[in-house]
């Protein structure tokens, strides 16, 4: 196992090494710098601050510069909002991690029952009903079902808040505080576990249907087990098991923010923050949080091994 | 130019939500926006467009979560970064907290005069060189500490900090010894006087119209802003920005990032404590209908579309003010390009784009079409001697036979064997589409092939058009003050390959003197100039409503400086 780990760790530097430029070229090689949107600025302005900003280094220098500085953990300060990159990240990505959270927890554990229920009784009623609902749900866009609840339980029918995280100039605390909170993240909590939904579920279905034809489930029903048992104890689990690459995709998603999600619900979250940061060329945000995501991913896809093969000792990774 | 990232972040997401940016200033008498319409509105030649403010019709129809507020109004607003001091913010929307946490020197009026505010009066000397301005006394900062000349001087020297990361136009002004304290030759600037703790004078290099307005905008404490103050380093503003000390009619309460700017009556406000105890700028990036609807927002801008209109009326319990901003839209041509270096090409693209029907009709009456570039609501703004352009493809067609290009085989126009392929630039609005199909038949019809290329991103545009990779591309200017702003981009080297001495110079003499009835002949004569040159294609001007919750009392709104010159005014019934 430890020689394992001591592989997989050094692949991972040598990946986030790779990332990290390849992420940094990119953003300097795209046109316009977040100079050049000021069209206010005189051309020898322009240059001048280039100058204060450090635009106007060889690419090489500012990216030796960044890659120094974000090794001692320091992302540098955001252009655009003059605060360290870091405090901006934990000012909103806790707010997205919310959402996700919720969401994902949701969007499992509802796929998973109604995936082993919908491949137990396959082709009933029930399996054809929830797949037509499926193909529904995942057919619409997400930004139509977000506007048409909105419409629906906000406008029309006042039921719960249009949008943000908080009633507008309240003080609310405690258990008040979370109640707005409730309040305010039902909406896109529904939108988004609605969109994972379909997916997840026909995964659960079919591999809960390659399971349950399998000879272990024979003879765990001919020793006489009931059904619940044959279902949820030997069935789901082994079901389960491919499931656990998932997990670690779901990782830099947590943290990531739904971009759209949060730009209908007006949610204060990481995503919106990027769009507006890359719309300005805001560098430092930008390549600080496509790192943060870089890490998280490559953290996620080395834990779903790792827990792959304590599920599963057979494999190899 | 005073163009904005506001602005630009518009176009980008054609939000509806976004306010008047701040400009130089704020103001005590904003202008009554129905009496600036009627100007504007003869321009526009649709349906009737709103003239005067609407009532709301039955109060009734309130929300109830706006109806139990008793002392908070809310606006929506785009996207506050958080840098809440003057000079140092990004972007526009931080701008317009700026401008009510800060009351400026000099604020202007109605028609974009300057009117006094902070500074009770000032002397402007003989050569238009030197102000002098005389604080009103006892002004204080909203933590109680006085506001003295002191603090102005500190202010102007330090936007002359070479490290100064901002783009103040005090710099523009070149101050007397400006220059030599920004390379470190001096230790202070020569031309900045502090005469007692109530007066203080700047002295120009050379006489500039707009330096009134541009000195008088916003002070910053010394004793705050200046404690940890050496030469060439500011990045300790950084640590400053979000606990600002202003003066304006509000305080900062607290900044909740992506969610809300609460701020809090300012209890020295030298005009007296604002009516309203609180107010709220929410960060509604989303749709503006929703909030305005559910009663979470008093406040909001929209196009001045028939449909809006027609919605914002059944609503009810909105007030509506029509209101034509300071801005102009344009198509910047590339000069360079050998095809657009003749006139009479770019008259024929003016002549053959049919500007009424794409900007006029097709906005559902929220615009009029442009053709110089100052807005109706300037004191500068005239149709005399002015060519109209309207649409007329014969004309256009004359234009381009007597400039050399002829109908090639294909129906495009020829010239040494090019063809008469225009490269448009736009960015994505909701009114590109409208705008590219209308354009694009209307310019085949003259023999001229247009090729547009829409943005999503403004960044990249502006790349492009730097890099001089195109042959139009549609642009609109930020909010401007002076009839000088919607100049300026002919003469600074912004639209590249200009260079016209006579409009260099009627600029410079424009600037140079501070009478108005000489100053509005020299911009007639440059209005006539640029609308027969055409160094850019004028196309619009846009028309907006503001529609606000009609318990509001007493709001009347800047089409120059915004919300901030009467808001401390603003009451809830």
């Amino acid at each position: 196992m430890s020689s394992f780990l001591t592989k997989r760790l050094t692949y991972m530097v040598i990946i986030l090494l790779a990332a990290s430029m390849m992420i940094f070229f990119l953003y300097a090689m795209t046109p316009g710098d977040f100079i050049s949107g000021n069209l206010k600025l005189s051309p020898e302005r322009k240059a001048e601050l280039r100058g204060i900003y450090g635009l106007n280094k060889p690419i090489l220098e500012r990216y030796g510069n960044w890659l120094g500085n974000a090794l001692h953990g320091n992302f540098g300060y955001s252009l655009a909002q003059q605060k360290p990159v870091l405090t901006l990240f934990n000012e909103y990505i806790w707010n997205s991690f919310l959402l996700a959270v919720v969401s994902t927890f949701l969007t499992w554990f509802i796929a998973v029952i109604i995936g082993v229920v919908a491949a137990y009784k396959q082709y009933s009623w029930f399996d054809t009903l929830v797949m037509v609902v499926i193909f529904a749900a995942m057919s619409v866009p997400s930004f139509f079902i977000g506007l048409y609840l909105i419409k629906i339980a906000a406008v029309d029918l006042k039921w719960l808040p249009p949008g943000g995280m908080l009633n507008t100039g309240s003080n609310a605390t405690g258990m008040e505080y979370v109640k707005e909170v409730l309040q305010h993240m039902t909406l896109p909590v529904i939108v988004m576990t609605l969109l994972g939904l379909g997916s997840l579920t026909r995964y659960f279905r079919s591999n809960m249907i390659d399971v349950i034809q399998q000879d272990y489930i024979r003879t765990a029903r001919a020793k006489g087990l009931k059904e619940r048992k044959v279902l949820f104890t030997h069935a789901l689990r082994n079901a389960l098991l491919p499931a656990i690459t998932l997990v670690g995709f779901e990782l830099p998603a947590l943290f990531g923010g739904s971009l759209i999600i949060e730009k209908i619900f007006n949610w204060p979250g990481i995503g919106q923050l990027y769009m507006q940061s890359f719309s300005l060329r805001d560098y430092p945000l930008l390549m600080g949080f496509t790192m943060l995501i870089a890490i998280l991913s490559v953290i996620g896809t080395l834990l779903s091994d790792i827990l792959y093969r304590i599920a599963d000792p057979r494999v190899k990774v | 130019m005073k163009k904005r990232i506001i602005l630009l972040s518009s176009l980008l997401l054609a939000s509806s939500t976004l306010l008047a940016a701040c400009s130089s200033g704020g103001s005590d008498s904003a202008s009554d926006a129905a009496s600036q319409n009627s100007d504007a509105a003869q321009t526009a030649a649709t349906a009737q467009p709103l003239t005067s403010l609407v009532q709301a019709s039955d109060l009734s129809k309130l929300p109830e979560v706006s109806q139990k507020r008793s002392d908070t109004i809310i606006v929506g607003l785009t996207d506050p970064a958080g840098v809440f001091t003057p000079y140092f913010n990004q972007s526009g929307y931080d701008g317009n907290v700026i401008s009510q946490l800060w009351t400026p020197l000099v604020t202007v009026d109605e028609k974009g005069l300057p009117l006094p505010n902070l500074a009770k009066s000032w002397d402007i000397s003989k050569d238009n060189l030197t102000y002098r301005f005389h604080l009103v006394p006892g002004t204080k900062f909203s933590d109680g500490s006085p506001l003295t000349a002191e603090d102005v001087a500190f202010t102007w020297t330090l936007i002359y900090d070479k490290a100064y990361p901002g783009d103040s136009q005090i710099r523009k002004l070149n101050i007397k010894g400006g220059k030599d304290y920004t390379e470190g030759k001096a230790k202070q600037i020569a031309g900045i006087k502090v005469i007692d703790e109530q007066t203080i004078s700047a002295t120009l290099e050379k006489p500039n119209a707009l330096a009134l307005p541009i000195l008088g905008e916003y002070v910053l404490s010394k004793a705050y802003y200046g404690k940890d103050y050496k030469f060439g380093e500011l990045d300790y503003f950084k640590n400053l920005h979000s606990s600002p000390l202003g003066n304006g009619a509000y305080k900062l309460e607290k900044f909740i990032p992506g969610q809300e700017v609460r701020l809090e009556a300012n209890d020295y406000f030298f005009k007296g404590k604002p009516k309203t105890q609180h107010f709220i700028y929410k960060t509604a990036e989303g749709d503006a209908w929703q909030f305005i609807e559910t009663g979470d927002t008093d406040f909001s801008q929209f196009t001045a579309t028939q449909e809006n209109i027609d919605k914002l009326k059944g609503l009810g319990f909105l007030n509506i003010l029509p209101y034509t901003p300071s801005t102009y839209g344009y198509l910047q041509v590339n000069l360079e390009n050998e095809k657009l270096k003749d006139k009479k090409v770019r008259q024929a693209l003016t002549y053959g784009l049919d500007r009424k029907s794409i900007y006029v009709d097709a906005a559902q009456g929220a615009g009029a079409v442009a053709n110089i570039p100052a807005s109706p609501i300037f004191w500068s703004y005239t149709t005399d001697g002015i060519n109209p352009y309207n649409y007329d493809p014969e004309q256009a067609k004359k234009l381009l036979d007597e400039a050399g290009w002829v109908e090639g085989s294909d129906g495009i126009r020829e010239k040494n064997g090019q063809k008469l392929t225009i490269h448009l630039l736009t960015s994505k609005r909701p009114e590109t589409d409208t705008f590219i199909a209308l354009a694009a038949e209307n310019y085949k019809a003259i023999g001229v092939d247009l090729q547009p290329e829409i943005f999503a991103d403004f960044n990249a545009m502006v790349a492009k058009v730097e890099g001089k990779d195109y042959d139009l591309a549609a642009f609109s200017t930020g909010m401007l003050t002076d009839p000088s702003d919607g100049i300026e981009q002919f003469v600074n080297g912004e639209v590249k390959g200009y260079n016209n001495p006579k409009v260099k110079e009627l600029y410079e003499k424009g600037l140079s003197t501070t009478n108005m009835e000489e100053r509005k002949k020299i911009y007639q004569e440059l209005y006539v100039l640029l609308n027969d040159e055409l160094p850019v294609i004028f196309t619009n001007y846009k028309k907006t409503v503001y529609a606000y919750n009609g318990r509001m009392e007493h709001v009347k709104v800047s089409p120059f400086i915004g919300l901030s010159g009467n808001l401390f005014e603003w009451s809830l019934k």
